[in-house]
This record gives C-alpha cells, sequence and structure tokens, in this order.
C-alpha cells in the first residue's frame, strides 16, 4: 500500500503548482466609487475587437488605426459632439475671398507638438501637401485644393482650384491631422513607426497584434489635459473575453460588445453600457450591371417587402432604426422625410407585377464568412422575398474575397455599411451616387443624371439654404430609385466601468481620451 | 551512428521539408482569390489605389518571378515586409512566437502534472472504480469545446475568484506562469485523456513483466517501484503520443489564443490570411514547419534517452 503515499506526493507537487501559478500578481478589482470632480492619473486599457493596422494618417482607412491616431494628431478643425459641425482645433478661425477660391487660417497660438517644438504654418502646410500627395490614400479628399501657403508662423493660406463647400468638414478628417514639418527630419516610414503630433498622448509602443499605448503629452496645448497617464488599445478579438475583462477590470472599455448581451450588460452592476448615436448604415445593394436588377420595379419590390424591424430584432435585439436614406439622420442635411421604401408587401407585389419578371426570378446574395448578422439578415431576405416568387441563394465568401468581389461587381445582390469620415454628406453621396467615382455608385453602377449634378452642385454652393434643398432632392430621387435598400441605422455600443467618466463617442466614431478620467 | 550523426541528418531533413512548405504554401495563398490592397484599402479602393500598391509590393510581377524574389530573400535570412503592418516579418514573427512556445511548453508540463498521477492511479487498481473514473472523466477533457471551457474557466476562478486575470500573456517569468495557467489549463485539459489512456496502458503492461514481479519478490517499496521500475518503462510511449499532439498543438493552439488574448502564432497566422498578407503567411507556415520537425526530432531523442534499446541508426 505504500505506492499510494507517492501517488499523494504526486497529486500534491501538481497541486503546488496550480496554488503557486494562482498566487501571482493577482489582479485586483477596479474601484466603483464615484468621485466629485475629474482626478488626474490612471492608465486605461482600451479593449479592441481588433488591432490598428497603420498609423499613417495619409494611407490609414482602417477605423481602430484612425481613432487611436487621433489622440496624436490633431487637424485644424474638429468635428462637433453632433457630429453635424465642426469646432476650431488647431486653429482659431479663418476668412474667405468673396469669391470662395481663398481661405486664410490664423493657427492657434502655444501649440506644441509632443517633442515641445511648437507649431507653426510650415508644419500646417507640410502636412496638408503629404496627404493630397497620396494617391493611394486620402488624396481624394483634399482634391479641390490648389495650393497651401504658409505667409506667417501663425497663417496658413489655403488656394481652391473652385469653391468648396465642405472644406471645413475635409480639414477636420484625421488624414488632415497636423505632423512635423519634414517628419522631424525622418523618411514618412520612420516616423509613422513612431508618429508625433500636438494630441493629448504621445507615442509609447505598438506590439502589434497584442497592445499600443500612449502616454500623456506633457506638452498638450488644452491646460490640465489631459486627465489619463496613459491609454492601452489591446486586440481581443473575442466578445466573451472583452467583455469578461471589462467585469474584471482587467480593461475598464470594451469596444463593440455583442448586439445579444447589450440588454444584460444595461442590468450588470459595476458597468455602463452606452449605445451612442452613430453614423452606421447598412444597405442591401443592386448590381444593375446584372438582370433584372435594371428595372426600378424590381428594386423598389424588394425594398418594400424587407421588414427592418425583424432585421433590426434579429440582428441588434432592438437596438436600431430603420433606414429611410441613403443618409444617416446624424449627418447634415439629412432629410427625415426622404420617402426610403419600408416593409409593405401588398405594394411589393404590386411593383413586381409591372416588372419584367413578374413571376419572380432566382438570385445570390453575397456576403462574407464569419458575419453571423450578414448571415441572419441573408436568411431573413430569403424567406422575406419568397413571397415574390425570387428565389434567394446564399453565396458565402472570405472577407477577402467577398469584398473583392462586391468592388468588382461580381454579385447579384450584396449587403454593405457605410460610416461618414467627414460632417458633410459630399463624400457619401459622390462614392453612393457617382458612377463616375471610383465606387462606382456604391459598386452597383445606379446612374442617374439628375443626381449626379445635384450632388455635383452642392458641393460649391456654400449657402446651407441651397444645400439643403439640394441635398434633399437628391436623398428623394435616390429613394424612389430604391438603388439600394435602406436597411437600418445602428448605434455604436460600448461598454465601460463604473469609474471611467468622460467618455463619449461622437456619430463619426471617433473620441477624444483627452475628457476621460477614472475615478478612484 | 551516433546521437550527433542522428541529430544532424534529420537537421538535413530540413531542407526539402521546408522547400515543399515554402512551394505549397507560396501557390496555394496565391490561388486564394482576393487582394491584400483591398484589404488596406477597404471601401475605399479603386483601381489606381490598388495599381500603386501592388507595384510597391511587387505584386504586379508574374508568380514564378514572385517566388524567386521570396527565396532569395530567405536564403540571406529576409522574410520580407508585411503587408499589412508593413513592418519586417521577422519582428513579427519573433514577436508572435515566444507566447505560443510559452502556452504549449506550459500546457505540455501541466498535461505532465495532471495525466501522471492519474494514470498511477487508474493503473494501481486495474478495472477498480477509481481506474473506471480515471478512464471517463478526463474524456469529458477531449469532449469540451475549448473555447466553453476557457469561458467557464474564466468566469470563474477569473471573474469571480479572481486568482487569474482574464487573459493576457503577462510579462516576466512570474507574470507569465500567472496569466498564461488558465490558457495552459485549457490546452492540458485537452491532451490529458489521451496522455493518461497511453500511459495507463503501458503501465499495466509494465506491471506484468517479470521484473517487477522480480523487484516486488525483493521487496522493493511500492511507491519507488512505481516511479523508478513501471513509470520509466511505461512513460515511453506516453512521450511519443505527447510529442505527437505538440506537433499539432503548434499553430492548432488558435482559439485559445483567441479567447485568452495571447499574441501567439496561431492568431497572427489566422489573421494574415483573412488580409492576405502574403508574406506574413509564408513566413508563418515555415516556422511551423521547422517546429514541427524540431518537436519530432525531440521526441526520437528523448524516447532513445528513455529506451536505452532504441538504436538511433533506425
Amino acid at each position: 500500500m505504500r505506492h499510494r503515499s507517492a501517488l499523494m506526493t504526486a497529486l500534491i507537487a501538481g497541486s503546488a503548482l496550480v496554488v503557486i501559478a494562482g498566487c501571482g500578481s493577482g489582479s485586483s478589482p477596479s474601484g466603483t466609487s464615484a468621485s466629485s470632480g475629474p482626478v488626474h492619473g490612471g492608465n486605461l486599457i482600451f479593449a479592441n475587437p481588433q488591432d490598428a493596422q497603420s498609423m499613417d494618417e495619409s494611407t490609414v482607412f482602417d477605423n481602430n488605426s484612425i481613432w487611436i491616431l487621433e489622440q496624436i494628431t490633431q487637424p485644424l478643425y474638429t468635428v462637433s459632439t453632433n457630429g453635424k459641425g465642426v469646432v476650431p482645433w488647431l486653429a482659431t478661425g479663418y476668412t474667405a475671398s468673396a469669391n470662395k477660391l481663398t481661405y486664410t487660417f490664423t493657427l492657434r497660438p502655444g501649440v506644441k507638438f509632443s517633442t515641445g517644438q511648437t507649431m507653426t504654418s510650415a508644419d500646417v502646410k507640410f502636412s496638408l501637401e503629404q496627404t493630397m500627395a497620396a494617391a493611394a490614400g486620402w488624396g481624394y479628399i483634399d482634391s479641390a485644393i490648389k495650393s497651401v501657403d504658409d505667409p506667417t508662423p501663425s497663417t496658413v493660406v489655403i488656394n481652391l482650384k473652385y469653391p468648396w463647400a465642405p472644406l471645413l468638414a475635409d480639414l477636420s478628417l484625421f488624414a488632415n491631422g497636423i505632423v512635423p514639418n519634414n517628419y522631424g527630419g525622418k523618411t514618412a516610414a520612420q516616423f509613422y513607426q513612431a508618429p508625433v503630433g500636438t494630441g493629448p498622448f504621445k507615442w509609447d509602443y505598438w506590439h502589434k497584434g497584442s497592445a499600443l499605448k500612449l502616454v500623456k503629452n506633457t506638452y498638450y496645448w488644452q491646460k490640465g489635459l489631459p486627465y489619463l497617464n496613459s491609454v492601452t488599445w489591446t486586440d481581443v478579438p473575442s466578445d466573451n473575453t472583452r467583455q469578461l475583462q471589462v467585469k474584471g477590470g482587467q480593461a475598464q472599455i470594451d469596444q463593440f460588445p455583442s448586439w445579444s448581451t447589450v440588454s444584460t450588460l444595461k442590468a450588470t452592476p459595476g458597468v455602463s453600457m452606452d449605445l451612442f448615436n452613430s453614423t452606421e448604415t447598412n444597405y442591401l445593394a443592386f448590381n444593375e450591371n446584372v438582370k433584372p436588377f435594371q428595372d426600378v420595379h424590381v428594386r423598389r419590390a424588394i425594398s418594400l417587402a424587407i421588414n427592418r424591424q425583424s432585421i433590426i430584432k434579429a440582428v441588434l435585439f432592438g437596438n436600431g432604426k430603420p433606414a429611410n436614406s441613403l443618409f444617416p439622420p446624424q449627418v447634415p442635411y439629412y432629410d427625415p422625410n426622404t420617402p426610403g421604401y419600408q416593409y409593405n408587401l401588398a405594394q411589393a407585389k404590386a411593383q413586381m407585377a409591372q416588372s419584367t419578371v413578374p413571376h419572380g426570378f432566382t438570385t445570390t446574395i453575397l456576403i462574407p464568412a464569419g458575419n453571423s448578422d450578414y448571415a441572419t439578415i441573408a436568411t431573413i431576405l430569403q424567406a422575406e422575398l419568397k413571397p415574390l416568387g425570387i428565389t434567394v441563394n446564399v453565396q458565402t465568401l472570405d472577407p477577402n474575397t467577398a469584398n473583392a468581389n462586391f468592388q468588382s461587381q461580381k454579385y447579384d445582390m450584396s449587403l454593405t455599411l457605410w460610416t461618414m469620415d467627414i460632417p458633410d454628406p459630399d463624400e457619401l453621396a459622390t462614392f453612393g451616387l457617382d458612377p463616375k467615382s471610383g465606387a462606382k455608385s456604391f459598386f452597383t453602377s445606379y446612374d442617374n443624371p439628375t443626381v449626379v449634378k445635384d450632388v455635383h452642385a452642392a458641393e460649391q454652393i456654400t449657402a446651407p439654404s441651397a444645400r439643403q434643398a439640394l441635398y434633399n432632392t437628391v436623398q428623394t430621387d435616390a429613394a424612389q430609385d430604391a438603388f439600394m435598400a435602406f436597411l437600418y441605422y445602428s448605434p455604436y455600443p460600448y461598454v465601460t466601468t463604473s469609474n471611467v467618466h468622460g467618455f463619449f463617442v461622437t456619430p463619426l466614431g471617433n473620441y477624444h481620451m483627452q475628457n476621460v478620467w477614472i475615478s478612484k | 551512428m551516433g546521437r550527433m550523426t542522428f541529430v544532424f541528418r534529420r537537421l538535413l531533413l530540413l531542407i526539402p521539408t521546408v522547400l515543399g512548405v515554402t512551394i505549397i504554401t507560396f501557390f496555394m495563398i496565391h490561388l486564394i482569390p482576393g487582394d491584400p490592397a483591398r484589404t488596406i484599402l477597404g471601401i475605399h479602393a479603386t483601381p489606381r489605389g490598388i495599381a500603386i500598391l501592388h507595384r510597391q509590393w511587387g505584386l504586379n510581377r508574374p508568380l514564378a518571378s514572385q517566388y524567386w524574389l521570396f527565396m532569395d530573400r530567405l536564403v540571406h535570412g529576409n522574410l520580407g515586409i508585411s503587408l499589412f503592418y508593413n513592418v519586417p516579418v521577422v519582428g513579427l514573427i519573433t514577436s508572435h512566437l515566444p507566447p505560443t512556445l510559452w502556452l504549449i511548453c506550459y500546457a505540455a508540463v501541466l498535461a505532465i502534472i495532471i495525466s501522471v498521477p492519474l494514470a498511477m492511479i487508474a493503473a494501481s487498481r486495474k478495472d477498480g472504480v477509481r481506474d473506471h473514473i480515471v478512464r471517463a472523466v478526463p474524456l469529458l477533457g477531449l469532449g469540451m469545446p475549448a473555447f466553453w471551457l476557457a469561458l467557464i474557466l474564466q468566469t470563474t476562478l477569473a471573474v469571480k475568484f479572481q486568482l487569474f486575470p482574464v487573459s493576457g500573456y503577462g510579462t516576466g517569468i512570474g507574470g507569465h506562469l500567472h496569466s498564461m495557467f488558465l490558457p495552459a489549463l485549457v490546452v492540458a485539459i485537452a491532451l490529458c485523456p489521451v496522455v493518461i489512456r497511453s500511459l495507463r496502458a503501458s503501465m499495466l503492461n509494465v506491471l506484468g513483466a517479470d521484473f517487477v514481479t522480480t523487484a516486488r519478490a525483493k521487496g522493493v517499496p511500492g511507491s519507488r517501484l512505481f516511479v523508478r521500475h513501471v513509470l520509466r518503462n511505461a512513460v515511453i510511449p506516453a512521450v511519443t503520443v505527447l510529442g505527437i499532439n505538440i506537433g499539432f498543438l503548434i499553430g492548432g493552439t488558435l482559439i485559445v489564443e483567441q479567447v485568452f488574448q495571447i499574441p501567439g502564432i496561431g492568431s497572427l497566422m489566422i489573421n494574415s490570411i483573412f488580409s492576405r498578407d502574403f508574406p506574413v503567411v509564408q513566413a508563418v507556415a515555415l516556422v511551423f514547419g521547422i517546429m514541427v520537425v524540431l518537436v519530432n526530432l525531440l521526441t526520437d531523442v528523448i524516447y532513445a534517452s528513455l529506451d536505452p534499446r532504441v538504436r538511433f541508426d533506425r
């Protein structure tokens, strides 16, 4: 029987390792007591579902990268909290010439880069010219700019090729953030490995696929800000893990929790579940190069057959709104009266009867693999289009291939979405409605010359009332043509621990971490 | 043949293995539709933007020319530049490999710590109650999905009792041991049933051997008999089983890495495939190939060291 004692020894040894491992640097729960006012200090962990991609402001299109980069570099203007306008940021104001071709900006005094060097007009000129030259990046956003001059260290002159109403909105884009002249003596590639800006935080490190950390910029021009000592964005792809990290106090912010958990999280003590207004709009695109989608009656019939509430209930668990326009409500010049088609099966059948395929047809819907929301929508659409005699086959491809096929217009129908980059509808209107733009009317080949004319007219008229009238017409025409089925508007869900204060996301998705603080 | 000659010959086999891995990986990843330029540019991709990036990355050249360039760089120790991150691939590999190695080694150690005593308990009373329990219960570990088990451990041990971090890799050896305990345990629990069964079967075999009967007759104490005579002889097949499973684990720890936010090489591989980051996919496949060969080699060497009857010329 003595071998039993040896077995016990082995078991005890095994258990010991478990205990030793468990007694390491244990995490402590985050405090939840509220404080009377903002306090300085603290290191915040921001759990993101995916890693950043690049910090090169003139070429990066990935939102996660952009929202982090905005804590380092800042533009002359920034988007207002309601997402519908701009407020002065590194500029204090501007004057425009009578012909609206020359804008003179006054720079904010006392702004320094995180290196301690003062920002001047030479830095602004250099920064804008780098973005203007980025042919494979954001160059198109500055395509109306002819030249940039720096007559005095505190004055910047922007000369336009033609009057351009969205200029201030374009300048508020992160890609027009100000970096040191000549990249501070580095090459662009070297500079963007650890970018320098005027923002509230400065570079610390980026362990690719793991974490990116920024620390407080002590030269920041807004006195007393930021409150936090550092912010670390961690790459946590699993929804469950992000949520558990916040519940366990290992992270303070969870970006985009799963929709299925929103109602539970609202009732969970110790955390705050916020749904911020966003510009995210989801659409069903029709490829007009494929029969029978050239037929407006077919497109209208499908748009009318979709019960948007059922999609919102199934995908967003009720946390969204049916879309009625190409534009989301948080965009300037959105028209709430736009007659975007809503669910009406009788009218859908009537439209189908007037179409070239009154008895229905067979088609496919393209969705990317791994996107459970889109898979759910596709299943709903299969059922909802059946009464019209439309048989929908679901084509699931890996995300990269699905994206390539969508952009190459190798599809019949496809689910897609848009989020605004600037607080002006021009970018979306051109992208979505001009078949001669790079995006070929959101990759649908939709071509309505009246709409195209109005879209470009709205670019060059600066009077807000005149622009509103044009955009109302554009939204109405696009809705009546049903070139896409406008599905739903979705908010941005975020979970924060209860001791995090001042966190706010604008409808464009960006946030100012300078205002965030952690109570003791 | 001496041990060193054997090891050298096996290492030479790395060359055709690596060559085969590079050819298969290179051409297969290029066969899949999709374009890294579209990943980078997203919905803003234009034909001009795509063409600029293709030219910049050399993707406008013929495939054979691209492969030749890849091999030319490889023999000079250069794995290229990541298309997604725009940083040297070597840096990405060296930063992502240690967490995976930690996870595998930690899991292997835990698997041994759990399996050996349990196998001994089971073998000490063949067909008894504890034998049946030990044979049946660990099978649950094999059947449980890793993500589910991970979630249960995170919810209880990390969130409720706060014994471990919910996820992460930790810093320093203590930090790694602490942070990686739960993920290593999840991997180990999946490994244990196979190792326990193999070890138990071997022990029962050895227990019936003449030299064990002789040792018992000579009055060797039970614990010494089990540890010095039975276990040492029974562990040999288990080493092979463990080695083969570790070979599978390399690159197969993806789910555990994702759930526990471990920045390992499995996650890097999957993300790179999705973004069509060709240089990274090729480099990671290369590393996987080399690691599997090395683990198999190590298994053979350990096997031969434990069993002097095994010769290196076989």
